[in-house]
């Protein structure tokens, strides 16, 4: 395996690519290939990442949120490495003729070859277009190689539910938001349908103007859902706080309930949101309903972050928050 | 004081939707099953619609809640293009369904509308909220409005809106009296008039694109554009609608209303800001400077047509005076092409040359906005310098997006130039699917939203520029079929435009 990659040809094997595509296309001037791209998609994964999966999550994106892709696989420790390829993805939307194809660059690195990837994916990255970098490796993240590779980033998104100490990596992002990244966290975005539903209880003026009595929020996760627990407690209290509704959070874990259970209660009302399969049910004092919300795959966890380049308040408040209560020691 | 909701994330979250019920008249009718009912149960897969929720039909035929949503079931099924049915979703969502059967006249019908209501507020908790949808024939507008009214139900504990199909009145008179009838029980800001063509993506890309970036403003004017062409074509005839459109013709179906939104769509002077009124504000003042022409300007500038019968395909299609129902001697127009301009600063001299028809070669809605030639051509490209103009094509249907024609050097020796087109496919571009305008207009009436409705100034300022042309066309006896069915219209709308020097497109 060589031991380097130079991007310019990587260009050069880019731009034939095109010229292929083209070549290949039907015949009509007006089907053929289209090149799309809104940003550059960084994936640091890895080696036993499951690609085909990968390149499946990768592909799905594209769609909303056309992009140049570099997959930068990590190889760990061993041998110094460092190898490219390059491919199309392409895809025919429903009832349209014209293929839309976005450009993949897989990279492979090994650990001793990390410091040099900025140099490597900065000439790779489009002008003029976010770059968003989508880190799968927690052990990349805690390295100090992965700096210089989150400071070309626009944003940073993490899982942190794919963290074996999910509670212990609140700090850290938290630590990260104050240095001033972007960062995005799945385990966050997971919420999102869950805090729609719970804000649309509210819309309804009689709840709404019942919202005072809460006097207690109740979070029960399964195990692998602390850190969206945190989460969930975190927002809930500060949104009350911020309306002058001071209510007292518990967030613990529960063996056998159902993924995640968020109860709020107080005088005359009680407010119950519980997934159990693929069902959200939602139970408001006695009337209950019941909706369908499938597991969000993966590539619609990150359509959303790669939606946001900025910052985003809520998460970030949500965050910090979570950080402060997973671990009320700190400050 | 109330609190606000504290658990809203714009950033994040679709737009709030407050519970509500619609009530839906003419459920028994052929837009309910096609459109509406898709559209809303789209609405609710997507979890767009809160849990109180409720539609209430009505329509003359008798039928049970259970035989209504078993009906409506039926039409999800079958005209539901996109999405896929699920049991669940339905179940829930059906259970939000309920029916009342009478007559619009009979004010029987408003007391059962107003008890099942009271009902529904109770049971679903939709506060109070209603919309009302009026999709009967366009005869029973203002009488359905005015039984709601008399029944005390234009009033209630929520908000009520009204909402208003097309057409909106047969000409000026009508339209103003339709308008005041409706402001006896409902105020204009309750009233929303549908124009589904402004509920298109593309069609709000507009204002994404012209405003949304630097560089297409300063060239969209008399100074950089030469001619606009809007088409709304469809390839199909009149689909066993002739008695229908007999009365109506292309005119007053597809130009009073859609083609004419488009164009103030992409007339109309940047808004201050993207609040409803300050858009239609604008769309309006175009609108308005549309100039209304005399008899004499109308017979040059305007061209009705009729399709004869012909083969398409190997396949013999009747001509309109051939349709079911239609009088063999009809004068209707299944065919209408006509040149406006706007007597303001941005677009006088600037021709906006608008055609609509049945049986034409594809169905396609386009604008495409041609801009003058390069001031001196230095380059002689094959057909003579300045054959290919550039042209900014903005497509609304079928395939939604935007191209652009320029001219660039041809691979290899010597200075020949050739046309090349660059795309952005909407749809695609971002394979993602495009709501149907249908879903974005009924949500846009929940929420209260009126941007893509027209306001009564708009539909007054289009009737008044058309209801000339319909008063001159109604005088004159022409000479139809004046094109064949599958071609692209009358030889005397080719004329039109060449006098001008002007082609149409093929699109
Ligand atoms: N169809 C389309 O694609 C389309 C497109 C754009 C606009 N529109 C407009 O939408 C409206 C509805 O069109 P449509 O095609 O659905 O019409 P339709 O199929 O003829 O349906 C008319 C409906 O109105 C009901 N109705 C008629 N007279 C009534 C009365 N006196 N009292 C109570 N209900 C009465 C009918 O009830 P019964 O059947 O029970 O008698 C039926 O449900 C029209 O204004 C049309 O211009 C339609």
């Amino acid at each position: 395996m060589g031991g380097t990659v130079a991007p310019e040809k990587i260009l050069r094997e880019l731009s034939d690519l095109w010229v292929s595509l083209g070549r290949e296309a039907p015949a009509p001037a007006d089907a053929g290939v289209l090149r799309a791209c809104s940003m550059t998609f960084v994936v640091l994964a890895e080696e036993s990442d499951d690609v085909q999966s990968l390149g499946e999550t990768i592909a799905a994106l594209m769609p909303a949120h056309p992009a140049r892709a570099l997959v930068v696989r990590l190889r760990g420790a061993g041998e110094r490495a460092l190898s490219e390829r390059v491919y199309a993805q392409c895809w025919m939307p429903f009832g349209q003729r014209k293929q839309i194809c976005c450009e993949q660059i897989e990279i492979t690195a090994s650990d001793s070859a990390l410091a040099d990837l900025p140099s490597i994916v900065l000439p790779l990255a489009v002008p003029d277009f976010p770059l968003i970098l989508w880190c799968r490796s927690a052990r990349l993240w805690g390295l100090p190689e992965f700096r210089p590779i989150e400071a070309m980033a626009h944003k940073v998104v993490v899982d942190s539910a794919a963290f074996a100490d999910q509670k212990a990596v609140l700090p850290r992002m938290a630590e990260a938001v104050t240095r001033g990244v972007l960062l995005g966290d799945l385990s966050w975005t997971r919420l999102t349908r869950w805090r729609e539903m719970l804000a649309q209880v509210f819309e309804n003026r009689q709840y709404l103007a019942q919202l005072p009595r809460v006097s207690r929020v109740y979070v029960e996760f399964a195990e692998p859902f602390e850190a969206l627990a945190w989460y969930m407690g975190a927002w809930i209290a500060d949104s009350l706080a911020d309306v002058g509704v001071p209510a007292e959070l518990t967030v613990a874990p529960e063996a056998d309930g159902p993924s995640l259970r968020v109860t709020l209660s107080g005088e005359g009302i009680q407010v119950e949101l519980a997934r159990q399969e693929e069902r959200l049910t939602i139970v408001v004092n006695a009337l209950s309903h019941c909706t369908n919300l499938p597991r969000p795959a993966e590539h619609l966890l990150l359509r959303e972050e790669a939606g946001i380049v900025r910052h985003d308040p809520v998460f970030e408040k949500a965050l910090a928050s979570a950080a402060r209560l997973a671990y009320p020691g700190d400050k | 004081m109330p609190i606000e909701n504290p658990f809203q994330d714009p950033l994040r979250f679709e737009r709030r939707v407050p519970e509500c019920a619609i009530a839906i008249f003419g459920a028994h009718g052929d837009l309910t099953s096609r459109k509406l009912m898709p559209a809303l149960y789209r609405l609710a897969y997507d979890r767009r619609l809160s849990a109180g929720f409720a539609v209430i039909g009505i329509s003359r035929t008798a039928m049970s809640d259970d035989q209504f949503r078993e009906k409506m079931q039926e039409s999800v099924k079958q005209f539901s293009e996109d999405t896929t049915f699920d049991a669940d979703v339905w179940k829930a969502f059906a259970s939000g369904l309920f029916y009342v059967a009478g007559d619009i006249g009979d004010a029987a019908l408003y007391r059962n509308i107003g008890a099942k209501l009271a009902e529904v507020e109770q049971a679903r908790h939709t506060g109070g909220n209603v919309l009302f949808y009026l999709s009967t024939q366009p005869s029973q507008y203002a009488a359905a409005s005015q039984g709601l009214g008399a029944a005390g139900l234009g009033k209630g504990n929520g908000w009520r809106r009204l909402v208003v199909e097309k057409p909106f009145g047969h000409d000026l008179a009508s339209a103003r009296e339709l308008s005041s009838r409706l402001h006896e029980v409902f105020q204009e800001s309750d009233v929303y008039r549908i124009d589904h063509y402004l509920g298109k993506e593309t069609v709000q890309n507009i204002l994404a694109f012209r405003f949304g970036n630097g560089i297409f403003e300063p060239l969209w004017n008399r100074r950089y554009v030469n001619h606009v062409q809007i088409t709304g074509a469809e390839s199909i005839g009149v689909e066993g609608r002739g008695a229908y459109y007999q009365e109506t013709g292309a005119l007053a179906d597809m130009i009073q209303n859609h083609l004419l939104q488009v164009m103030a769509t992409i007339a109309m002077e940047p808004s201050a800001s993207f609040h409803a009124n300050s858009v239609r504000d604008e769309r309006s003042k175009l609108l308005r400077s549309i100039h209304a022409m005399t008899p004499d300007e109308i017979r040059q500038n305007a061209v009705p047509g009729q399709y004869g019968p012909a083969k398409i395909g190997g396949e013999d299609v009747p001509g309109f005076r051939q349709e079911k129902g239609v009088d063999p001697q009809s004068q209707a127009n299944t065919y209408a092409a006509v040149a406006f301009s706007v007597e303001n600063w941005r677009w006088a001299g600037v021709p906006f040359y608008l055609r609509t028809g049945k049986r034409l070669p594809k169905r396609v809605t386009e604008i495409a906005i041609q801009f003058n030639p390069a001031p001196l051509a230095i380059f002689e490209d094959e057909d003579g310098p300045g054959s290919a103009p550039n042209l900014l094509i903005v497509r609304i249907q079928p395939e939604e997006g935007i191209s652009l024609k320029f001219l660039s050097k041809r691979p290899g020796e010597g200075m020949t130039l050739r046309p090349v087109s660059m795309d952005f496919n909407y749809g695609s571009s971002f394979g993602e699917r495009s709501p149907s305008a249908y879903e974005t207009l009924l949500l846009d009436a929940v929420i209260g939203d009126p941007t893509l409705y027209t306001r009564q100034d708009m539909v007054e300022a289009s009737w008044a520029v058309v209801e000339p042309i319909q008063n001159v066309w109604r005088e004159t006896k022409f000479d139809f079929p004046n094109y064949a069915a599958g071609t692209w219209g009358p030889a005397a709308a080719d004329e039109m435009l060449a006098r001008r020097g002007h082609v149409w497109r093929k699109p």
